[in-house]
């Protein structure tokens, strides 16, 4: 049996007493790339959350390269080779953007970074200021920039375009499909179609907390989603 | 509290089971145990007196039934909390009275706690307060042993004036009534010396910041500061005073800074500190030699040292003994006509009492690092409050 | 002039030992987000260290190692058995800490009884400084703290340790996110927040008077300063600690020492009411 690089089982998950997602399973292989889409509040925030450890499950199961993770706290499945770049609160705000992008690692070097530099200069010309200054498009580069830097196996990102310009956007899919050459693992929720067609291998479409449709990325996507969203 | 207090209680009645048999051969008391109610201090800022006062009155009740107790019946102390809140001590002198059946009360304890105790008893009850005091009051029931300040202060701010030259005093005490009446009565003595109150301040019991008041003291150009804080409050207050280099520029003089208190300051802050009392551990007549051999023969060299308010329960319990004997009863109508005139021989010599205040020998004492040394006996004299009868 | 510079002398004791004295409450605040009603109790235990450190004939110097091992334990404990469990429940870890410090209270009770207890100072005497006499220990006690708290500054600042400190104040979400492992340092920070209020009264345990109810005081100042510095920094801390401490001084300096209370409470009733975030709050 192949072994597949994040497994999402039956999971279900809620707030309290709410449960917002029941009976979510997918697979995602290395280098694959899996978006989710849905309109607003029909839990893909939720899902995310879950997968990274901020929110236990109430049932299921999610596993990475076979390991099971569910029970493992956030800062332990990061260590495990996982990464998550939120939706909100993106950013350490009071810290300077230097100390955003090297806290986390202990030798504190901004060289891992170059690359991603070369492609969103404004951070770097931003190194010193706080990360609370930043426009809302520029947090989430920030927060882009940081994730991709981890160089993790299986990377969450929760609309990382949100804000973020045109042009900025193109970038961000050329980081995402260099990552997935390296056999990396990305599953992101995204409403610009733009970035979906430009990265997806697989599109999931979430409403009301359950998966309502799952296809390939062809010339048929965007119509496909569309007619999807709009019901 | 009420553990407490049925633990010292039985450890007392202990003690006194296990004294020279001599004694309980002269006289074994019979009859029905007379129980005497004392509210000390054991906890708060006067909490420093407790074991002092403990001890002083153990060695009273083992005296006293050594000598076939009072109307031949033996006696017990029950000890009650007073360092908190006087609502606190009223209740412990309301369980004394109410529930353990005690037939009088001595008080050793803050001036607030006295009005509040004597109004809970309602002068039913014969309640002797025994430490340093305000005097001028007289409140139905309570008889009073312990110095006032027409006896500290009257002889020893006119002694000071004179030998040290003293104009300019400053006034230093705890926020409640013993330290504004005893200061206001040293403003005449004052005074009548030829000097002027430069400054006049009062603390709550919960500051342990003098600061402010140093600085003023330092900027009134004080050559004396007269002291009525109470035990660690005055630990802390002279301590500090001394640590900034107050003590060179004025001398200090308190009313009730006791053996206990000096050890707190220390031998290094003591300079130029005087106390005024009737009674301190160093006294060398021949009554207080005694009863400090008695006292450190029965608890070692290692009890609690010896001090004015200690030996002011002793005393109370001495004036008890005197007056119920005359009495023949413990009712509060026998006990006040017979303590109009009563004399009893204590560590301070022979007392009387004469309008429920008694007249007392009074000393001025010195600081010689953490004793204190006489240097000035003012001989007997009255309380300058007469009570009727 | 020589007024004023003891006046200043005095006012720069009061701000340096509160701010030692509230470190600990901030720390928990910030970090924690608990606000811990047993602060004062531990700052008692450190003064209680002392205490029985100079009973036993002993160095005082030795009081401070042992008031940082005792509270911190007595703070790792608590962490790992109570407030653990009720983080992000603000109104419960008030309750718990408040039942802690009546627990604290009465253990201290047991252990050493009601009364007073006093220390006396390691160095005694006064030095000449300005053309005021000025207590030694006091002097050395406010250069330790002037250097402790600028290391402590410069560690807060710019060590990787200190940064992710920062990070987890604001923002701990994302701190685990980034792999901090945040459970950890929340109970290292609760027994360093612990430790830190016990070494403050060890450290003025000679200054003080040491009593079980001792604590209370020192909580409500400690509450004073957070008022009006800003819950969360270092910065709010010192802000706080200056503003209070010299509120104090200077209105026990002039008007009395009740002058100084009501001033304070004043100060802080004005910031609850029309800046309830403080003057420096988590930037």
């Amino acid at each position: 049996m192949s072994m597949q690089q994040f497994t999402v089982q039956n999971l279900a998950t809620g707030y309290g007493d709410l449960q917002v997602l029941q009976d979510i399973s997918f697979d995602v292989g290395a280098g694959e790339c899996l978006c989710i889409a849905g309109r607003n509040g029909v839990g893909k925030t939720t899902l995310m959350r879950a997968l990274s450890g901020e929110l236990p499950l109430i049932s299921g199961g999610i596993q990475m390269q076979g390991t099971e993770i569910s029970a493992l706290p956030t800062n332990r499945r990061h260590g495990l080779g996982l990464s998550y770049g939120p939706q909100d609160s993106v950013t350490f705000a009071p810290l300077s953007v230097k100390e955003n992008l090297t806290l986390h690692y202990q030798d504190q070097n901004l060289e891992r970074y170059e690359h991603l530099f070369a492609l969103f200069p404004r951070i770097r010309e931003r190194l010193e200021q706080s990360a609370g200054s930043l426009s809302g498009g520029e947090r989430k580069i920030l927060s882009f920039t940081r994730v991709m830097a981890e160089d993790a196996q299986v990377v969450l990102l929760d609309e990382p375009t949100e804000g973020v310009a045109p042009e900025n956007i193109d970038h961000m899919a050329t980081v995402i499909r260099s990552t997935l050459q390296a056999r990396h693992s990305v599953i992101v929720v995204e409403q610009n179609l733009s970035l979906i067609e430009a990265i997806a291998d697989r599109v999931i479409v979430m409403d009301h907390g359950a998966i309502i449709h799952e296809t390939a990325n062809g010339p048929e996507l965007r119509n496909e989603i569309s007619n999807l969203l709009k019901v | 509290m009420d553990r407490r207090a049925f633990l010292s209680s039985s450890a007392m009645a202990l003690a006194a089971s296990q004294l020279p048999r001599v004694a309980t051969a002269q006289a074994t008391p019979v009859g029905k145990p007379l129980k005497l109610g004392f509210l000390i201090p054991r906890s708060g800022t006067a909490g420093l007196f407790g074991p002092s006062s403990e001890a002083c009155i153990e060695l009273a009740v083992n005296k006293i039934n050594a000598e076939g107790g009072i109307l031949g019946r033996p006696i017990e102390a029950l000890l009650g909390d007073a360092g908190g809140a006087p609502s606190d001590t009223v209740q412990a002198a309301q369980r004394m009275w109410r529930r353990d059946g005690v037939e009088a009360i001595v008080g050793e304890h803050g001036s607030a706690s006295r009005e509040a105790v004597a109004g809970a008893l309602r002068g039913q009850l014969p309640y002797v307060y025994s430490p340093v005091n305000e005097g001028g009051y007289c409140t139905d029931g309570v008889f009073t042993t312990g110095e006032t300040p027409s006896q500290q202060l009257a002889p020893a701010i006119p002694y000071l004036a004179k030998e040290r030259s003293i104009k300019r005093w400053y006034l230093i005490g705890n926020d409640y009534s013993w330290p504004r009446i005893t200061n206001a009565a040293a403003k005449e003595f004052i005074e009548d010396s030829g000097g002027e109150v430069v400054g006049e301040e009062y603390h709550p019991f919960t500051t342990d910041n003098f600061d402010s008041s140093l600085a003023n003291i330092r900027d009134s150009g004080a050559e004396a500061v007269l002291i009525n804080l109470v035990g660690g409050a005055s630990v802390v207050f002279n301590r500090a005073y001394a640590s900034f280099g107050l003590d060179k520029q004025a001398l200090r003089l308190g009313t009730l800074i006791e053996e206990n208190t000096l050890a707190g300051i220390g031998a290094e802050n003591s300079g130029d500190l005087y106390s005024v009392s009737g009674y301190f551990d160093a006294l060398d007549t021949p009554a207080a030699l005694a009863f400090r051999k008695t006292y450190y023969d029965t608890f070692g060299v290692d009890a609690p040292v010896l001090n004015t308010l200690g030996q002011s329960c002793f005393e109370a319990v001495l004036f008890l003994q005197a007056v119920i004997e005359k009495a023949g009863e413990t009712s509060i109508d026998a006990i006040t006509a017979a303590s109009e005139g009563i004399s009893y021989s204590g560590p301070r010599g022979d007392v009387t009492m004469s309008g429920r205040f008694v007249n007392a020998n009074i000393y001025l004492a010195k600081a010689e690092g953490t004793e204190f040394k006489i240097i000035e006996n003012f001989g007997g004299i009255a309380s300058g409050t007469t009570c009727s009868i | 002039m020589e007024s004023s510079v003891l006046f200043l002398l005095n006012t720069s004791y009061a701000v340096l030992t509160l701010a030692l004295v509230v470190l600990g409450l901030a720390i928990i605040f910030g970090l924690l987000g608990v606000l811990n009603m047993a602060h004062g109790e531990f700052v008692a235990i450190g003064a209680y260290c002392a205490f029985a450190v100079q009973s036993a004939g002993l160095p005082l110097i030795l009081s401070l190692p042992l008031a940082i091992i005792t509270t911190g334990a007595v703070g790792w404990l608590i962490e790992a058995s109570v407030i653990r469990h009720l983080y992000k429940r603000p109104f419960d870890t008030l309750l718990a800490t408040w039942g802690l410090s009546i627990l604290l209270r009465e253990g201290i009770e047991l252990a050493f009884g009601l009364e007073y207890r006093s220390v006396s100072e390691p160095v005694s005497g006064s030095v000449r400084l300005l053309g005021v006499d000025y207590p030694i220990y006091r002097i050395m006690l406010m250069v330790a703290l002037l250097i402790g708290f600028a290391a402590l500054y410069v560690w807060y600042r710019r060590s990787n340790a200190g940064v992710r400190v920062r990070a987890m104040i604001a923002n701990p979400q994302l701190a685990t996110i980034v792999g901090i492992d945040t459970q950890k340092l929340a109970r290292l920070a609760f027994a360093a927040g612990a430790a830190s209020a016990g070494l403050a009264g060890a450290m003025l345990a000679p200054l003080v008077r040491i009593e079980p109810f001792m604590g209370i005081d020192f909580l409500l100042q400690s509450f004073f300063v957070l008022v009006v510095g800003g819950l969360g920094s270092l910065e709010g801390l010192f802000i706080g600690s200056s503003l209070i401490g010299g509120a104090e001084s200077a209105g026990s300096t002039l008007m009395g020492g009740t002058a100084g209370y009501v001033t304070v409470l004043l100060i802080s009733i004005l910031f609850l009411w029309l800046k309830p975030e403080g003057l420096h709050a988590r930037r």
